[in-house]
């Protein structure tokens, strides 16, 4: 492999790592982000579907580290934007 | 609800990336800047469809929720590629094409590498977790491509004005939605966030409609020059 093809390599691996960096540091402790692609308006928080009270957010319960499985509570989809609301 | 200036920011996003493409398309630019009309007509097509959900299913239901989010990761892959396509304007003269093209897939395979390591232990919904997650994966390397972009055509001292102000508008645009997530981090409980989102989304059409109506192709920006002593 030349020397073209390994910096090639490095550089994607360095962006990369670079960017899920930045997205660690900008989104620490909180929920998906809201992207906005297009003028349409963001859907509301699936969970305030209804009357009921909104539950607490689910990344920002107590300091203990996030669950790998944090997800796949309960078979209700959880919104990328739970923090919103 | 949402309130007529919801509406009308959707519908001016819309007319503002219609008139970019229309501009593009007079302007014989089709070839010149193809990812970035590309991303503009996905994105013209996409607004539809999300207009006609909402019509038929309500702005609450599940239908327009998932449409939203699934389409949201669909234009920024397509946006991934629209900043490719500037990185290829900028380096066309360097012949390192076939090294940007092999970046890219290898950047683009990793990322979906990475999202779906994030979102392996999912067993339920994975692949509405694993969208979301390749989509904010690609948002960050986006962000940090353009950056890395900006600071090579400084190096470069690029002076074309239409790809300094494309490159400049994407910057602002994905550096103001990093802002908005941290501030969103610190008040997370401020209903503002989405009309920020929302109207922050007028940036893109808005500065890229102008620089295609407004710029011409040929215009150049003065760049800084080396004061040289008098020897």
């Amino acid at each position: 492999m030349s020397n073209k093809w390994l910096v090639v390599v490095v550089l994607v691996l360095l962006v990369l790592t670079g960017a899920m960096g930045l997205r660690n540091v900008v989104t620490a402790h909180a929920g998906a982000i809201n992207v906005a692609n297009g003028g349409a308006p963001i859907p509301p928080d699936v969970w305030s579907n209804g009357g009921a009270p909104i539950p607490p957010d689910a990344w920002s319960n107590g300091g203990a580290p996030i669950p790998p499985d944090a997800w796949s509570n309960g078979g209700a989809p959880i919104p990328p934007d739970a923090r919103v609301n | 609800m949402l309130g007529p200036a919801d509406y009308l920011v959707w519908a001016i996003v819309a007319l503002l990336e219609v008139c970019a493409v229309v501009s593009v398309i007079r302007q014989r630019s089709l070839k010149k800047y193809f990812t970035l009309v590309l991303y503009l007509c996905i994105a013209v097509l996409v607004d539809s469809a999300r207009y006609a959900i909402l019509a038929t299913s309500g702005y609450r239901s599940q239908h327009y929720f998932y449409f939203y989010y699934y389409s949201d990761a669909v234009l920024t892959i397509v946006l991934f590629f629209a900043l490719i396509g500037l990185y290829s304007r900028v380096f066309a003269d360097m012949g390192i094409g076939k090294y940007l093209r092999a970046g890219t897939v290898l950047l683009l395979a990793a990322t979906a590498g990475i999202s779906y390591y994030m979102v392996n232990s999912s067993s339920d919904k994975f692949v509405t977790h694993f969208v979301d997650e390749i989509s904010q994966n690609l948002y960050f390397v986006g962000v940090l491509l353009t950056y890395l972009l900006w600071a090579a055509m400084m190096k470069t001292r690029e002076n074309r004005t239409r790809v300094v102000q494309l490159v400049l508008s994407l910057g602002i645009y994905f550096s103001a939605y990093a802002g908005s997530y941290a501030l969103h981090n610190m008040y997370p409980h401020l209903e503002i966030w989405r009309y920020v989102a929302h109207f922050m989304s007028l940036w893109l059409p808005l500065s890229w409609a102008y620089t295609f109506v407004k710029v011409p192709e040929e215009s150049r920006m003065a760049t800084a020059s080396v004061l040289v002593p008098n020897q």
